[in-house]
């Protein structure tokens, strides 16, 4: 499903973001990646998601090699993955709904097929009853709920998750996880990206440790080292 | 095509979904239209009230007191073949005596004409020539100089007269002059003003724009509301342009026909009224012109991501 190979990445004239990281996870996969705040985890499913462009070296999603991908491909690799953030990105204008909807809208669905979509995400991340409000009328919790429905209405085989419960309580947290490894029992490949000790120690899954840009481990039923 | 009215419906939403921000944004188009449509009212009174003098101005030529009428309709008559005059009147001696009785000139002057009986006359027959334009009243007054008329014409007062033409005609070329470079200078700000309002607008909405992008959107997708709806502010200013532009004009209409105690010299309203669709159609697509590119520009670099 991702395939990265002596990946380099600098900002700037001296700041080496990621050096020489080499990697491959397969479908179906949950593999958390950990590293201390500055450890280059964020450039990574940066690159993943075409944010930013490699310097050095090869990342194939999905079967594309996506290392010098065209800008106006960005959209099409966008609308096969499903990406969340610390922040949950959501537009603060729309609605709940219009929040979910805008990922198909940009797609050129269909609004019944939307509609009935949408329907279907809110009801996986338990918000149907709250698809009028505006984001700024959720808790943090909810909010990540909606991103997670918006990810999800183009049924992507890749989820990546930035910190996705890093601006959340304890229970908000579990929430979001246990979400997470339903989307990955369903057959999405989940990339997380985390700094809490206790949900990786949790997931007894794939663990993949950055330090200052260099991947330090590579464990499958891995727990926190650092 | 579905993608076409969606972002119609993204334009309107995110005009009034953003509220305030569009409300700044119009107000801001609307001061630089509103400068704009100042201009144009003041070059009109400008235009009209140089063409009202022009109206009013004539060379007043005084004939010799024992000249006979078929003299004088001949000396009219040469003077109609003119092109350059529009229009010549002549004056009778009684006329005259009349106008000079009715004149603002003081008792003791009128006084003068108590020592002529009240059938002799002192004065004889005028001329009043009007030139289509200020400039060619030169030339109408040197016609009136040649020696063949010097035994009919007492030319006394044309020398004053060519120094006023003079002074009203240089003043209209200072006018024009100062305005071309008002309302260049007026625009290039107003075009300055417009970019940076629309840049800071669309800067305050870059997370929105990163947003989409990161969710797939494609840039035509996330642009095209964006410009959609600054076609929606030119609309909204222009609009408030009128609500706010006829009642000004309703208002100094009565002091400018004041001015020159007559309706139909300066007519703003009946001006902005047969000219509407070139003032505020005009200016809509110019103000619509500017805001697509100006959208346009200032979005770019967000997209980039
Ligand atoms: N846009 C950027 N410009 C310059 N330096 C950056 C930029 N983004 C990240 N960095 C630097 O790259 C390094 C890795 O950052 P990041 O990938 O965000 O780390 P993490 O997500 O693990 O905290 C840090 O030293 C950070 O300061
Ligand atoms: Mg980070």
């Amino acid at each position: 499903m991702i395939q990265v190979t002596n990946l380099f990445k600098k900002y700037g004239k001296s700041t080496q973001a990621l050096k020489d990281v080499n990697f491959h996870i397969e479908p179906g996969e949950f593999v958390s990646i950990v590293g201390q705040s500055g450890s280059g985890k964020s450039t990574l499913i940066k690159i993943i998601i075409a944010e930013e462009k490699a310097d050095k070296g090869q990342v194939v999603v999905g079967g594309w090699d996506i290392t010098r991908i065209k800008e106006r491909e960005i959209p099409t690799l966008r609308r096969q993955l499903g990406v969340i953030f610390q922040d949950y990105k959501l537009l603060s204008k729309k609605t709940v709904f219009e929040n979910v909807a805008f990922a198909m809208q940009a797609c050129g669905f269909k609004q019944k097929d939307i509609t009935k979509t949408v329907h279907q995400m809110l009801a996986l991340v338990g918000l149907k009853d709250k698809e009028n409000r505006y984001p700024h009328q959720l808790s943090g919790g909810e909010q990540q709920r909606v991103a997670i429905a918006r990810s999800l209405v183009h049924k992507p085989k890749l989820l990546v998750a930035d910190e996705p419960t890093g601006n959340l309580d304890s229970i908000n947290t579990r929430e979001i996880i246990d979400l997470l490894k339903k989307i990955n029992n369903l057959g999405t490949t989940i990339v997380l990206v985390t700094h809490n000790k206790d949900v990786v120690n949790g997931l007894k899954s794939r663990v993949i440790t950055l330090d200052n840009g260099v991947l330090i481990s590579d464990q499958s039923q891995g727990r926190y080292l650092l | 095509m579905i993608s076409f009215f969606r972002v119609i419906k993204f334009a309107f939403q995110g005009f009034f979904r953003n509220f305030w921000l569009s409300l700044v944004t119009v107000t801001m188009m609307l001061m630089a239209l509103f400068s704009t449509t100042l201009l144009i009212g003041i070059d009109y009174i400008k235009e009209a009230t140089l063409e009202g003098v022009n109206k009013k101005v004539d060379i007043l030529v005084s004939l010799k007191v024992d000249t006979d009428r078929e003299d004088v309709e001949l000396l009219a008559t040469d003077l109609e073949t003119m092109t350059e005059v529009k229009k010549v009147t002549i004056i009778t001696p009684e006329e005259n005596r009349v106008l000079y009785e009715q004149s603002n000139l003081d008792e003791q002057a009128k006084k003068v004409l108590e020592i002529f009986a009240p059938d002799e006359n002192p004065f004889g027959f005028s001329l009043a020539v009007q030139a289509n334009n200020l400039s060619q009243y030169d030339a109408i007054l040197s016609f009136i100089g040649q020696d063949k008329y010097k035994n009919l014409v007492d030319n006394s007062d044309f020398n004053d007269f060519d120094t006023f033409v003079a002074k009203i005609e240089n003043l209209s070329k200072v006018i024009n002059k100062y305005s071309w470079y008002v309302i260049l200078a007026f625009l290039l700000i107003s075009i300055v003003v417009i970019f940076n309002t629309i840049r800071i607008s669309i800067y305050s909405r870059k997370d929105e724009i990163q947003i989409m992008k990161l969710v797939g959107a494609g840039n035509w997708f996330v642009k095209m509301p964006f410009i959609l709806e600054s076609i929606l502010y030119a609309v909204a200013s222009v609009a408030l342009l009128i609500v706010v532009v006829y009642p000004i004009i309703n208002f100094i209409q009565p002091s400018l026909n004041a001015y020159f105690q007559d309706v139909n010299v300066i007519n703003i309203l009946e001006y902005f009224h047969s000219n509407f669709f070139r003032i505020f159609g005009l200016q809509f697509l110019v103000l619509a012109l500017i805001n697509i590119l100006s959208t346009s520009i200032a979005i770019r670099k967000y997209l980039r991501i």
